[in-house]
């Protein structure tokens, strides 16, 4: 599917800034980091709580992707999203760690987020457009070049299996809730 | 009235993770609060998905955006440093060395996705070659340039004897199969150090950095052009083998940015001219996208014959042998035996 023909408004963007990132053209990372790497830093501070652990994910995610830009496909969802995603699952990586080793800071929720970067990538990257970039299930839809129905049953599926594995050890009689 | 609960009752459910995630449409939301009232299971669900939601909330943080925002310009300095660590670059080559320099950025990329799996390397792709193979290739495709250039040869693949006398397509083709069996008997990452240095050489040398040393003709592979043209040749090659690279290991190489693309269809179109010989009738070429323009082949004193459309990377892969004459997408009026030259010319030239 073309992701332009579905709107006008859908950034090619991200195709043009692939090309530049893929082709060594420094400027294209510093306007992914213009773009994005304020959302990275929310998405990595909300898992992290940490102002100066969260940077330092953002600092490795761009690298990340300049280092390595065929890891990033246009074809296959947003830049936004991807970075998001990346931002995430190495914020949950470091609080993983932190668990580990007993140095989880306090007020970190790393259940929810452990659970988050483990759902399947499509419904992920709805997810992440909905909850960390304050999308429309719209625009994440325009987005993401996949029908408005298909992104909210991806945004259902997502949160009630979240739902799911968060909630405490189900009770049938109540489950069902006659 | 008219106004049926159960009736609305899937679509409305449908919604609810968007809307506890604060994600739907603002027309949607009266609908959905009024549902939800009259609607148990809505209810419930909606403050399962809900609790969720708040989970990942985590609890109430106080808000740093201040900090954020000073930190962020020391943070796009800190990255910007650590990108020039990260990937080779060249200060400013001139405008017909920058298509290289770009194509050369693109495959030391695409090589650092074999970081790790070096069974990867084995991956077959064109020709008999795979991973490593394509690599040595270019490392014999760089070399005539590096050595016409003063640079000293970047692999021991001792030269046959094919003589200087031999026609270049012989002398080259040789040439790469020598390179190519004796970088096989030494680790990939060591022939792709040397296609790297050796790229990286030229790219360092003043014929890439300055337009006035690199106006000079020069005869390498058949064809007596300014050394300009030779760098720009050089992209063209490595930029197809990347492509080539790209699609065995399942990565999507895009197109070359368009001004480096046009450096490359004005070269194809050159080429095509030359080739096409006495006896042409002129073709007008309309080359679309930004990297495009409109040449007319064949001798221009003539009436124009017939007219073509192409792709500017369509021609470029008809040229590069990578697509042919029936796959490229194009427009075609007139005489259609003269456009039809165009391109069985153009194919022939299978170069690469």
């Amino acid at each position: 599917m073309d992701r332009r023909a579905a709107s006008p408004s859908t950034p090619p963007r991200d195709e043009d800034l692939h090309r530049r990132l893929v082709y060594g053209d420094e400027s294209a990372l510093g306007e992914a980091y213009d773009a994005f790497g304020g959302l990275a830093h929310a998405v990595a501070h909300r898992v992290t709580r940490s102002t100066h652990t969260a940077e330092e994910v953002v600092q490795e995610v761009l690298t990340h992707l300049w280092a390595r830009p065929y890891a990033f496909d246009p074809a296959r969802g947003s830049l936004r999203a991807w970075l998001s995603m990346q931002a995430h699952r190495r914020a949950v990586d470091r609080m993983s760690e932190a668990a580990g080793c007993g140095t989880l800071p306090a007020g970190t929720a790393l259940l929810p987020h452990a659970a988050l970067a483990e759902l399947p990538p499509a419904q992920r990257q709805v997810l992440h457009l909905a909850y960390f970039a304050g999308r429309t299930y719209r625009q994440a839809a325009v987005e993401l070049g996949i029908p408005e129905g298909t992104a909210k049953t991806r945004l259902r599926v997502a949160l009630r299996s979240l739902a799911d594995r968060l909630a405490d050890p189900p009770d049938p009689a109540v489950e069902k809730g006659m | 009235m008219g106004w049926d609960p159960a009736e609305e009752h899937p679509e409305i459910a449908e919604l609810l993770a968007a809307w506890a995630l604060d994600a739907v449409m603002s027309g949607d939301a009266e609908r959905i609060r009024a549902h939800v009232e009259d609607c148990a299971d809505c209810a419930e669900e909606l403050g399962r998905l809900r609790e969720a939601v708040h989970r990942l909330d985590g609890p109430p943080a106080a808000p740093a955006k201040g900090a954020r925002r000073g930190a962020d310009k020391v943070g796009r300095g800190r990255l910007m440093a650590a990108a020039r660590a990260a990937r080779t670059g060249h200060d400013a080559p001139a405008a017909h060395a920058a298509p290289y320099a770009a194509a050369v950025a693109s495959l030391e990329a695409l090589l650092r996705e074999l970081d790790g799996t070096p069974a990867r390397w084995g991956t077959p792709v064109v020709h008999d070659w795979d991973v490593q193979g394509t690599v040595a290739h270019l490392v014999a495709a760089d070399e005539p340039l590096a050595e016409r250039l003063g640079m000293l040869p970047v692999t021991r693949a001792e030269a046959g004897g094919t003589g200087d006398a031999a026609p270049w397509e012989v002398r080259w083709a040789a040439r790469t199969e020598e390179v190519v069996a004796y970088e096989h008997t030494r680790p990939p990452t060591e022939t792709a150090e040397a296609w790297r240095t050796q790229a990286h050489g030229l790219l360092d040398l003043p014929e890439a950095r300055a337009e006035e040393p690199a106006s000079l003709p020069t005869a390498l592979m058949g064809k007596r052009l300014p050394v300009a043209d030779h760098y720009v040749i050089r992209a063209f090659e490595t930029w197809i083998h990347t492509r080539d690279i790209g699609r065995a290991l399942g990565l999507t190489v895009p197109s070359p940015p368009s001004v480096h693309l046009q450096r490359l269809v004005v070269l194809a179109v050159r080429i095509v001219d030359l080739a096409l010989g006495d006896g042409t009738r002129p073709v007008l070429l309309g080359v679309e996208g930004a990297a495009g323009g409109d040449w007319v082949l064949g001798p221009a004193a003539e009436p124009v014959a017939a007219e073509l459309v192409l792709d500017a990377v369509d021609l470029c892969l008809l040229v590069g042998g990578r697509l042919t004459p029936q796959e490229v997408s194009r427009g075609q009026a007139g005489d259609a035996a003269a456009a039809q030259h165009v391109l069985a010319t153009a194919a022939s030239l299978a170069w690469l």
